[in-house]
């Protein structure tokens, strides 16, 4: 296994040396510097809008904006999918990416209020195959303080998170399991997870 | 040797029955390669036993420990959960210590041994903790840890009552550091095992309360919380074992991890 990975990794750096695919030098395109400015710059915009005195609705609007614009949705949910996206058709893709983005922003809009007043530092950055992980840890007022990691890697051009991680716990990890378990129960019909997720987006709002 | 917990005891054959009735998973058709690739990573051949398992620990987690836990949260200001809780740890110094050393990891045993001494005598038997503002922070360690620095794999996914989710590495772990805790060797009489059950049943409140928000998040979003624990678990424990593996002091040149991955 440790072979296989060592292969895996020395082919994809002579690749990127070599100018070869796209994705291998997507992912060493980035520097760690170049992420921790990311994200950086991404936590001053949200809490700017998080602490702003403007009404809840214009504030969601203007994070969702932002969201959009900094992480890799679309990425996020075709490997939230695993080996069902290529079994999807291409409507069930379109209707399936289109629901996870819906649900993936209103868990985060949803509880704007939890959010207020908090402050951050932000860590070593660690560069690593998949992207360049940010840890910083989040101060929220009479609260615990909580560690997360960013992963952070350039996608088409520009740097997008692709990743969190609490506790080592990955969240697109975590929710390909879901999915998972959730389509071999059911047959494998996507259908079903879609038919899930509407509901799922229906008790969100 | 006294049982050190009597909840325990009907476990085996509940789970002798239930393996009995309930088949092995059915591994897919090799025609679907992608499908028995994911089923061989998931590596969990007793998962119809193990869903009713999980099936029964979450109705009792319903209606006992879950209550109990929102309880305590709602009954105890946060400053007293807090003492109880560094108490709790504090009692758990020995079998960490072990672990520590166990693990070959000096550095990590100075820390337990340090924290043990000072916050049992500053921090008045552990109810406070001045040893991680000295420099002496808490750590995990546990005997399925100290397995795994040692080479053993984890084995299959298992859900076990009362227990929940594990592996066979981890749950014979959690019998060893009952055996390596002092505590259950020491004195006799129903004063000792009353305080026995009375930690026990602390320590399970304390975790499950300290579990609330998450435990909750995710059986209210998960479409299959059942495989959404199990990921959870696997992913939580190898992010342990890599903490204590690569516990080493922080590298004086602040970018010399980044020199690896760059070549």
């Amino acid at each position: 296994m440790q072979t296989r990975r060592f292969l895996l990794r020395s082919t994809l750096a002579t690749a990127a040396l070599a100018g070869g695919t796209r994705l291998a030098r997507a992912a060493f395109a980035l520097s760690p510097v170049q992420a921790t400015q990311f994200i950086d710059q991404t936590a001053k915009q949200m809490i700017a809008v998080i602490d702003s005195p403007a009404p809840q609705a214009e504030k969601s609007a203007q994070l969702q904006q932002i969201i959009d614009r900094v992480v890799a949705v679309d990425e996020i949910a075709r490997f939230c999918l695993g080996r069902y996206w290529r079994q999807a058709t291409p409507a069930q893709q379109q209707e399936y990416a289109k629901l996870f983005h819906h649900v993936l922003l209103n868990s985060i809009t949803g509880h704007l209020g939890d959010y207020k007043g908090i402050t951050y530092t932000l860590g070593r950055p660690i560069p690593g195959d998949g992207g360049v992980q940010v840890p910083s840890v989040l101060t929220r007022p009479g609260q615990p303080t909580a560690n997360l990691t960013w992963v952070v890697a350039d996608t088409g051009g520009s740097p997008k998170i692709i990743d969190v991680l609490a506790e080592g716990t990955s969240m697109r990890v975590t929710q390909r399991s879901d999915y998972g378990g959730f389509l071999d129960s059911h047959g494998g019909n996507v259908g079903a997870l879609i038919d899930a997720l509407k509901r799922q987006a229906r008790q969100q709002s | 040797m006294r049982l050190p917990r009597p909840a325990l005891l009907p476990v085996p054959a509940l789970l002798a029955l239930v393996l009995a009735l309930v088949a092995c998973a059915t591994p897919p058709p090799a025609s679907d390669p992608a499908a028995l690739a994911e089923f061989r990573q998931t590596n969990d051949p007793l998962e119809p036993a193990n869903r009713i398992f999980y099936a029964i620990n979450d109705a009792l987690d319903g209606v006992v420990l879950h209550p109990l836990a929102v309880g305590y949260l709602n009954a105890v200001p946060g400053a007293v959960r807090d003492k109880v809780h560094n108490a709790l740890g504090n009692l758990n110094s020995p079998v960490l210590l072990a672990n520590d050393m166990m693990q070959g990891s000096p550095r990590r045993a100075g820390d337990t041994f340090m924290r043990f001494v000072i916050n049992s005598t500053l921090g008045i038997g552990g109810f406070f903790d001045p040893a991680t503002s000295l420099g002496y922070p808490r750590h995990d360690s546990d005997f399925g840890m100290t397995m795994a620095l040692w080479g053993v794999p984890e084995g299959p996914f298992l859900y076990l009552p009362v227990l929940g989710p594990t592996d066979p590495r981890d749950a014979s772990g959690y019998g060893i550091d009952i055996a390596l805790d002092p505590f259950t060797w020491f004195g006799n009489g129903f004063l000792v095992s009353d305080l026995y059950i009375v930690r026990y049943g602390l320590t399970a409140v304390d975790v499950r309360s300290g579990l609330i928000p998450d435990l909750d998040k995710v059986k209210e979003q998960a479409l299959d919380p059942y495989a959404t624990f199990r990921s959870l678990y696997r992913q939580y424990r190898k992010a342990q074992i890599e903490k204590a593996r690569t516990d080493t002091p922080p590298p004086t040149q602040p970018w010399s991890a980044a020199a690896p991955a760059a070549q």
